[in-house]
């Protein structure tokens, strides 16, 4: 039996530890993008790397069993439902941004990706899969609220 | 067939008619007394079980109602029985057929617990 949560909602213990974790690191971003601003690269690269590789294992780890077991079995007969809507949006445009993520970590990073598959504009690059990281953040935020908090959407 | 004959069968033929049913009566309705079953309800609303202790007699079959717009599952405590995440009007039943006290909780909302108590 999954243990209660303490955020006082309806949620497991795992559903509020990851929904604080990625307000966390969502915040972390925002910070690492003006550590970039004031020209201190290093620990950007460093604050923004953390983020997107602590994400991964929060996906792979709690999130992917969650969709599989609560959502995917009932997509896409009942996608007009906003509690399975939601999270299959989370889940899509989620998936998307921490592949962009893992890509820019690698590309600007490392030496892995060939040099004719990197990135020339990375300012664009980075701009964009910040914006889509924050629009993930509030899918999930919603999904959150719709999954857990009582009376928010009465029948 | 004499006329007399025939006069003694036309009325003998409902008679026996209405005999034979009489005799099947008590059949058919000590059949009926086999197959009805105890039954109960719980109905899920606003994230919790209600009742949310029940007390039923041995083999009683409870249904579980969801009435809320969330899926729900129904998962005894002890492994006894599990259901399936159960969207908005859909039912899950079971039926207890030993004597004992039964708690169980929804496994997605782990606050949403109840009981049921079996004499």
């Amino acid at each position: 039996m999954a243990s209660e949560g303490f955020l006082g909602t309806a949620a497991p213990r795992h559903a509020d530890l990851v929904l604080l974790l990625e307000i966390a690191m969502g915040l972390a971003l925002l910070i690492g993008a003006v550590l970039a601003r004031k020209g201190k690269f290093r620990v950007h690269a460093w604050c923004q790397s953390a983020v997107v590789l602590l994400n991964l294992a929060i996906v792979v780890l709690l999130m992917i069993p969650s969709f599989y077991v609560h959502v995917s079995r009932n997509i896409p007969a009942k996608l007009g439902k906003a509690y399975y809507a939601l999270p299959t949006a989370h889940a899509t445009l989620g998936s998307i941004t921490e592949i962009a993520g893992l890509y820019i970590l690698f590309a600007a990073g490392t030496n892995v990706v060939p040099q004719r598959f990197r990135m020339t504009n990375y300012k664009l690059w980075m701009r964009s899969v910040l914006a889509l990281w924050w629009l993930v953040l509030l899918l999930g935020l919603a999904s959150y609220v719709r999954w857990y908090v009582p009376g928010v959407f009465r029948k | 067939m004499p006329r007399r004959g025939v006069w003694i069968a036309g009325a003998a033929t409902p008679i026996v008619i209405a005999a034979l049913l009489l005799l099947a009566m008590p059949t058919v309705t000590a059949n009926r007394e086999q197959s009805s079953t105890a039954t109960a309800k719980v109905t899920i609303d606003n994230f919790s079980f209600r009742p949310q202790t029940l007390t039923v007699a041995v083999g009683t079959i409870v249904t579980w109602t969801n009435g809320d717009d969330i899926p729900h599952t129904v998962v005894s405590d002890d492994g006894v029985f599990k259901s399936k995440a159960r969207d908005t009007d859909e039912q899950f039943s079971y039926t207890f057929d030993k004597v004992g006290t039964f708690p169980y909780h929804c496994s997605i909302h782990p606050k949403m617990t109840g009981q049921v108590v079996v004499h």
